[in-house]
């Protein structure tokens, strides 16, 4: 009984299959929000699904110069860390499939994991663009992870807990957005920095770089970074609206918030233009991690006291 | 010789980003590499000519009228520019003079284009530097006034509003009407888009203090048209040459000092609330008479001539020499983007990477416009000119090897 | 200096439809003037040739089959025709117009773009007249 309940846990829900598809549907309504907000019409809802299955369908081109093994294990390992996230997720508020203390740690270690693997798929290559991407997306990952880290840690220290499961019940009766707002922004914000979505797209602007790190990646591998992107949109998300947004909940209000925060996260993208990798590296550190660190400062005076 | 190249230096030492023929920030096909030291650019070259088109060899062999529509698709964009300087060193060199309502239509014209050519570049220039939205909506309201020329002029692009000794069409009251409304959303929209580009925190980030080109430099590179003017060069054919056209009406030098990105997005869109004023001007005050000369010869007397036409974005150049037959002896076209691919070169050095594309785009190019002769790098490195009849067997030649007739 | 300049635009684009067109569902009337598939009237011909003369793509043709009579047949490459209209600038008997309904052109054989026009008896004889190969040459060309 044991062993049918994790198989169902990893390849059904909330892991594998409907992560994957809830994925695609982020990403879909992503979009939509974004054209529409631009005033044009947007892609159908099965835009998505069709991008990753002609993606799937396609030939892989394995460029020269390139080490097969690390071109083609690192999406797989990318998608794999994304995935084994979701485990330890509140997937649409119901209690994470598994739980041990300290998992909030390895959750946002394995989100961190898909820029990880872009930077060294770009680097693996020896297309001047991946090259420059990769810099810049790895440039990047130590810009916003700081902060966003602090920024998760914060209702952490709160509930005094390091585990996922814990948090979100604390947070159930504290909504951390109203005692923690710079905590909350800088997650947000530095989810979109995670995910590579505009204003912090510069790893992979179109206009300099092409597609940045990924720019030999065509066919599978080029999907499965695509889905695992998708995955931690989620995963991203739901986190977020845990820890900021009175935790697990009723699955109907859970989804309605996290799509409020989608809502916010297309506006933003929107509104801002792209950042310079350098002024996105100053950004963070001089302000994102500045901040939090002052929220830090307070709110372990205020648990002390 | 159409290639520019900066001095090179133990290229094989250097991280060399290349970008073009085929690349997203590029419309058109161009080659540029840029040697960058981590994101700061330290050097630049550019080869351009991958979109000649054989247009100036062309003509010799068509005649008068039919040289008006090959010319007219030396630009997309600009169109009724080249159309228009060529129309004009004709009638010079025939001795003729378009009726002064042909004259009021063709700028009509000319202006509407500089709008719809302001606004594309505004949506061109928002895009590279990653801000959608602004390139969303003004090409949103750009179509305003695409619909406007091709309800006055029959086509969205190639106008061919010209003619030789004159234009083809009037401007009737329900038109007059039409494109007064048109002008008065566009300009509500512009100020709109002038109060953006002028206050948006982010996008300064991306246009303030990059790019910056001195007026000392400016006059240096010999740069044209709006790019001259956001460094603080006065220079408008529309005042400096105004010719027939422009004489019978007033247009203001529009100019700004700082010549940096952020300057070349304001000495647009200010010279867009110009080109409204122009046209609101012309079309009230439009003169009565015919809208061509009653005989425009089809043999155009032998002697040579220049014209000069302020396109969107700088001044068009046009050299015809006649020989006194049906058919004109030589038309050379010089395009301002070539007089300001230069600038590139000199203005990316010590930038970013990430805002090559944006000073490229700064200037407006426009590829296809300058690219006129064809330089054949040999393997070996040696640069040599081609003939036309050189070209001709190598392409003939290309074809068989490649299984063809 | 402010931050999210077009945050109005944003959120006027919530209420508004798209303006996107969806194009072969949705047609707009073309303007008037719009420069579409050529028209020639054989009533008003006398064969001058004019338009044909200065077609820059030598789209036009007017062929003569009884120049005492004024029987002429036109031949236009709608293939050829780059839509300048100055074909119709040139014909001083107003026979020839472009079409402001006709310029949905696209087809998928090269045949249907070489387009005949003339009187139905001047237009038949001309057809009899040329042999099979002319009109496979001209599909070639």
């Amino acid at each position: 009984m044991e062993a049918v309940k994790d198989i169902l846990a990893l390849l059904v829900f909330p892991g594998g299959l409907f992560v994957v598809f809830a994925g695609m549907m982020y990403e879909w309504l992503d979009r939509k929000l974004v054209a529409r907000l631009q005033n044009r019409i947007g892609p159908r809802w099965f835009q998505p699904i069709a991008d990753t299955v002609k993606l799937l369908a396609k030939e892989e081109v394995l460029p020269e110069s390139v080490t097969p093994f690390f071109f083609v294990v690192l999406p797989l390992i990318a998608l794999a860390g994304a995935l084994t996230a979701v485990l330890y997720t509140p997937m649409v508020g119901l209690e994470p499939a598994y739980s041990f203390p300290g998992d909030l740690i390895v959750t946002v270690y394995m989100l961190s994991l898909l820029t990880l693997c872009i930077g060294l798929a770009g680097a693996n290559t020896r297309n001047r663009f991946s090259l420059v991407g990769a810099t810049r997306a790895l440039t990047q990952l130590f810009a916003y992870e700081a902060p966003f880290l602090l920024a998760l840690f914060g209702p952490a220290i709160a509930a005094g807990s390091w585990q996922i499961g814990e948090i979100a019940h604390y947070a159930e009766s504290h909504w951390f957005i109203f005692t923690q707002p710079i905590g909350f922004l800088v997650a947000l914000i530095g989810l979109m920095g995670k995910l590579e979505l505009p204003p912090f797209d510069s790893p992979e602007a179109e206009t300099e770089i092409v597609a940045g790190a990924l720019t030999e990646y065509s066919g599978r591998g080029l999907a499965i970074f695509r889905i695992g992107k998708g995955v931690e949109l989620v995963v991203g998300l739901t986190l977020i609206v845990t820890f900021y947004l009175g935790g697990v909940a009723n699955p109907i209000v859970f989804f309605v918030k996290t799509i409020g925060m989608l809502v916010v996260m297309a506006a933003l993208q929107t509104l801002l233009t792209r950042l310079r990798i350098d002024q996105t590296v100053g950004l963070w550190w001089r302000y994102g991690a500045l901040l939090v660190l002052l929220q830090w400062a307070v709110l372990i005076v205020v648990q002390i006291a | 010789m159409m290639t520019v190249a900066a001095p090179t230096t133990q290229k094989s030492e250097k991280f060399i980003v290349p970008i073009g023929p085929q690349h997203p920030a590029l419309k058109e096909p161009g080659h540029f590499e840029f040697a960058v030291d981590g994101e700061i650019v330290t050097d630049a070259t550019v080869r351009l000519g991958y979109v000649h088109r054989g247009i100036e060899k062309g003509t010799e062999s068509r005649n008068w009228a039919q040289n008006l529509y090959l010319l007219e698709r030396i630009c997309g964009i600009c169109s009724h520019t080249h159309a228009f300087a060529y129309v004009l060193g004709v009638e010079q060199l025939a001795e003729v003079e378009a009726p002064p309502r042909a004259r009021a239509i063709r700028m009509v014209v000319a202006e509407l284009e500089r709008v719809h050519s302001h606004f594309l570049w505004l949506g061109v220039g928002a895009h590279e530097a990653g801000f959608d939205t602004l390139f969303m909506y003004s090409w949103r309201d750009r179509e305003t006034v695409m619909d406007l020329l091709e309800s006055l002029t029959g086509n969205r692009v190639n106008y061919s509003a010209c003619v030789l000794g004159g234009v083809k069409f009037d401007i009737n009251g329900e038109q007059t009407k039409g494109i007064l409304e048109g002008l008065d959303f566009l300009e509500k929209r512009t100020h709109h888009y002038l109060n953006v580009i002028q206050q948006d925190a982010l996008f300064l980030q991306r246009t303030r203090g990059v790019g910056v080109m001195t007026q000392q430099q400016a006059r240096q590179l010999g740069v044209v048209g709006p790019t001259a003017r956001a460094s603080g060069v006065a220079r408008d054919l529309r005042i400096d040459a105004p010719g027939q056209h422009y004489n019978d009406f007033n247009v203001n030098m529009i100019l700004e000092t700082d010549g940096d990105l952020a300057a070349r997005f304001v000495v647009r869109i200010r010279d867009l609330f110009e080109s409204y004023r122009i046209i609101r001007e012309i079309l009230s005050n439009m003169p009565e008479g015919d809208l061509v000369v009653k005989r425009m010869p089809r043999k155009i007397k032998a002697g040579e001539t220049i014209s000069r036409v302020e396109a969107p974005r700088g001044e068009a150049f046009y050299y015809i020499k006649s020989n006194g037959s049906e058919m004109p002896e030589r038309i050379k076209v010089r395009t301002p983007t070539l007089c300001n691919m230069a600038s590139v070169l000199t203005l990316t050095v010590g930038q970013h990477l990430a805002d090559v594309p944006m000073i490229l785009v700064g200037i407006d190019p426009c590829f296809s416009c300058n690219d006129r002769s064809v330089t054949v790098t040999q393997p070996s490195g040696q640069r040599e000119h081609w003939t036309w009849e050189q070209v001709r067997r190598f392409g003939i030649e290309y074809y068989q090897r490649q299984g063809g007739q | 200096m402010r931050i999210g300049m077009m945050l109005g635009d944003v959120l006027r684009a919530l209420w508004q439809r798209p303006v996107t067109e969806k194009y072969p569902f949705e047609r707009r009337e073309a303007p008037t003037r719009l420069r579409g598939k050529l028209r020639w009237d054989p009533e008003k011909c006398t064969g001058c040739g004019l338009c044909g003369k200065e077609c820059p793509s030598n789209a036009v043709e007017v062929i003569t089959i009884d120049k005492k009579n004024k029987r002429f047949v036109m031949r236009y490459h709608m293939d050829r025709c780059t839509y300048c209209a100055q074909c119709v600038q040139n014909c001083r008997f107003d026979c020839i117009e472009m079409s402001h309904e006709d310029w949905e052109l696209a087809a998928a054989n090269k045949e249907s773009f070489t387009v005949f026009y003339g009187k139905d008896e001047e237009l038949d004889a001309f057809l009899d007249a040329v042999s099979a190969s002319d009109l496979a040459e001209t599909a070639v060309s």
